[in-house]
């Protein structure tokens, strides 16, 4: 059993590491985490910049309502979310909800909250004068922060969203516990058949993950650069 | 219509001690976890900045690579896989020790310690140049001046973040349950298998890990308070 | 406001989980509509459920009845993956129709869910490396694996309450790590275990390493779950059921996966399936 590696059963299943059980069952494996973090980043996007705007509002029940939900969320392992997603849900809902979309639901609760204050430092991140320049010249509060505040701030947080898409490809791999086919079920799944090529299994996986998440995080670091080179000129 | 709340079984009687059992686990394996980690993300973080290439490569490979894999892949990794490429002997003490719980704290601090290893290195960064140079040119060696002049200023401009990495490290440990090392997330599953009562159990987890949370935050504000805010009020 | 928004959510919560309860109707009539049978089933527990590696296809014991079911329903079948904690929960919250999933019927399970008659007996046995383990004396004071949620569980606690219980999320985690010699012993029904030994000895390197000793410390009679008061449903699998004992189908699927040319042979001596309650009183 000790000695060199043996990374056949990886090969032999590059497919099913890959695309699942595509094309005779649904999409799987690095596909499936692939399109859940893509999805569920796009709507966190959204939640986000909801969230972090409602707490920054003038309003303080909002802005303490959401604030309170915000931190809540973030007190809580993703684990934990993920567990309430899959039992509530459904007993909200109805049985319509895919297994996909609670997970989808959940990681975008998660990291909603986590952009809200990335998009609140962002906001708050402008200097005031801006928006009391943007007022005196006659723009409501609402527009002031529509065309002047948020796009400023939106070009300053492109690095921390594409840092929280590297987290959102991580976090996938939890999708793993409640049975969504993603990358890491793959896995746990060939190593339960197999039983003799953990290590390679998972060397492997880790490996494919790796690739993933560093090309994101190098594009970030990026980007980064270029805005600071930008703000420089 | 006929689910029946039934508070009683998370708040005393057997169900209750799982949790709390569970609960102490949870904290035994974050402290010991980050204890961990400040000490190997600080060797990493000088390797970082070494003047040899090949360890100033090493480490910069090590934090690339843990900090874009996901935990649990890696927890895995270490349970199930490890035994094959780590030497038969410390293969046989790990079995002989308590060998889940030995396998997330490896797993848990490789990963903390490559985030933490990045906070020191920009700790240390924001110490002014000149001050390494005064220290090097009233004769002190490279490691001294590290050791006695930047580090100690660094560690403390370090503690907001590492108690931040302390806080993600708590809620991390609940990916521990899957190789079975029975912290608190895994004692509220198994209070759901056995009684049915998720609900119950689920909110019992959810309210001890806000706790956990809060205090955690609220060390950090204190800390804001307490150290740096005096500092840097001169 | 914190505390009104607490308040809802806890409400909406309440609300959620009251109506979960309530989900089942007629998931006959619904299937039927629908052309497809939605049945939670375990993707790597061969015999019973899993993946063919060439075929991509879902294979097993378990599958077979499945699938006998719902051909003579006249549907098509999609297969959910579940595993030993959560299949209660996909079940009861309308994620699956039915579970085929190596399920024990059990008094307190028959409380959340509804059992088919009996469609496998086996009992629950040991899985260990060759000559450790004796009788259950041997297993004092060890590590014994099993998976989490299941019955396998709660009767090796009882069985051996000297012994540490890990729990992993399904069966074949627990037997590599009995291979590391990170547990003493994995424990569970016998044809799961005569299924896994079967696949240690396919492998050149643990051929011959380990065995399943006569230790027998309960008796499991697996049911196929259905929503709790899914009556039509119910009546209808029943029916099935006795039809393939009598068609001689279930004897047929039984050699299938545990006859003496299998991986995992064992013997079903006098087991047939008929209108009982075993494991419900």
């Amino acid at each position: 059993m000790v000695g060199g590696l043996d990374f056949s059963v990886v090969r032999e299943n590059l497919p099913y590491f890959f695309l699942g059980r595509y094309p005779k069952g649904p999409l799987g494996g690095v596909a499936l985490t692939l399109y859940l973090a893509v999805v569920s980043l796009v709507l966190s996007f959204l939640g986000g910049l909801i969230l972090g705007l409602l707490s920054v509002s003038r309003n303080r029940l909002i802005k303490w309502g959401s604030t309170a939900v915000i931190q809540t969320i973030r007190g809580m392992p993703l684990l934990m979310v993920i567990f309430w997603m899959f039992f509530l849900l459904p007993a909200m809902l109805g049985s319509g909800m895919s297994a996909d979309w609670t997970i989808i639901t959940a990681l975008t609760l998660f990291t909603s909250s986590y952009m809200s204050e990335i998009v609140r430092a962002g906001i708050l991140g402008i200097p005031k004068g801006q928006m009391e320049a943007a007022v005196s010249t006659g723009l409501s509060h609402k527009q002031a922060m529509t065309y002047v505040i948020l796009p400023q701030a939106l070009r300053n947080m492109i690095p921390s969203f594409v840092n929280q898409f590297v987290s959102m490809i991580k976090d996938t791999s939890l999708a793993f516990i409640v049975g969504v086919s993603e990358l890491t079920h793959i896995a746990t799944q060939m190593n339960n058949r197999t039983m003799l090529y953990p290590t390679e299994i998972f060397l492997f996986i880790a490996v494919i993950y790796f690739i993933m998440c560093f090309a994101f995080t190098e594009l970030s670091r990026w980007l980064e650069r270029r805005s600071a080179w930008r703000k420089s000129i | 219509m006929n689910y029946r709340f039934d508070w009683a079984i998370v708040t005393s009687g057997k169900y209750f001690d799982w949790l709390v059992s569970g609960l102490y686990v949870t904290i035994k394996l974050s402290v010991v976890s980050i204890a961990l980690s400040f000490l190997v993300g600080l060797v990493i973080a000088m390797m970082r900045m070494s003047h040899v290439r090949p360890v100033r490569w090493f480490a910069h490979g090590y934090l690339e690579f843990f900090r874009n894999t996901p935990l649990l892949v890696q927890i895995f990794f270490w349970y199930f896989g490890s035994y094959k490429i780590l030497p038969r002997v410390v293969n046989d003490w790990m079995v002989r020790q308590d060998f889940e719980f030995t396998a997330a704290v490896i797993a848990l601090t490789i990963y903390t310690s490559a985030f933490i290893a990045e906070d020191i290195r920009s700790g240390v960064r924001s110490i002014p140049k000149e001050q390494m140079e005064a220290a090097r040119s009233s004769g002190f060696s490279y490691v001294r001046s590290m050791r006695y002049i930047i580090l100690p200023q660094a560690v403390r401009l370090t503690i907001p973040p590492l108690i931040n990495q302390f806080l993600n490290l708590m809620k991390n440990s609940s990916l521990a349950m899957t190789i079975g090392v029975a912290e608190l997330m895994y004692q509220a599953r198994q209070v759901e298998s056995y009684t049915f009562k998720g609900f119950e159990a689920f909110t019992a987890a959810t309210v001890v890990y806000l706790g956990l949370s809060f205090l955690i935050t609220g060390l950090m504000t204190l800390y804001d308070k307490m150290v740096l805010q005096p500092i840097k009020g001169h | 406001m914190a505390r009104k928004i607490g308040l809802l959510v806890m409400a909406l919560a309440m609300v959620g989980a009251m109506c979960g309860a309530a989900l089942a109707g007629d998931t006959l009539a619904e299937v039927k509509k629908k052309g497809v049978l939605v049945a939670g089933v375990k993707d790597s527990l061969p015999p019973f459920g899993s993946v063919d590696p060439k075929t991509k296809e879902f294979v097993g014991y378990d599958i077979d009845f499945v699938k006998y079911i719902a051909k003579k329903l006249g549907v098509k079948v999609e297969y959910k993956p579940v595993t030993s904690a959560n299949r209660m929960p996909m079940l009861m919250e309308g994620r699956v129709d039915i579970l085929a999933a190596t399920m024990t019927k059990t008094p307190e399970r028959a409380k959340q869910i509804d059992f088919s008659y009996t469609y496998f007996l086996t009992g629950q046995k040991f899985l260990t490396k060759k000559g450790t383990v004796h009788s259950l004396k041997d297993l004092q004071g060890k590590k014994i694996g099993t998976a989490k949620g299941s019955t396998s569980e709660q009767n090796v606690k009882k069985a051996v309450p000297s012994a540490t219980v890990l729990s992993f999320d399904d069966y074949p985690q627990g037997v590599l790590a009995l291979q590391q010699g990170k547990v003493i012993a994995v424990t569970t029904d016998e044809s799961i275990l005569a299924g896994q030994l079967g696949k240690l000895q396919k492998n050149p390197a643990t051929k011959g390493k380990f065995e399943i000793p006569d230790i027998q410390i309960s008796s499991e009679p697996y049911g196929l779950g259905m929503r709790k008061g899914d009556t039509n449903l119910e009546k209808f699998v029943d029916a099935t059921l006795l039809e393939m004992e009598k068609n001689g189908e279930a004897k047929k699927i039984f050699e299938r996966w545990f006859g003496p040319n299998t991986d995992s042979p064992i013997k079903r001596g006098k087991f047939k399936i008929t209108a009982d309650r075993m494991g419900l009183e």
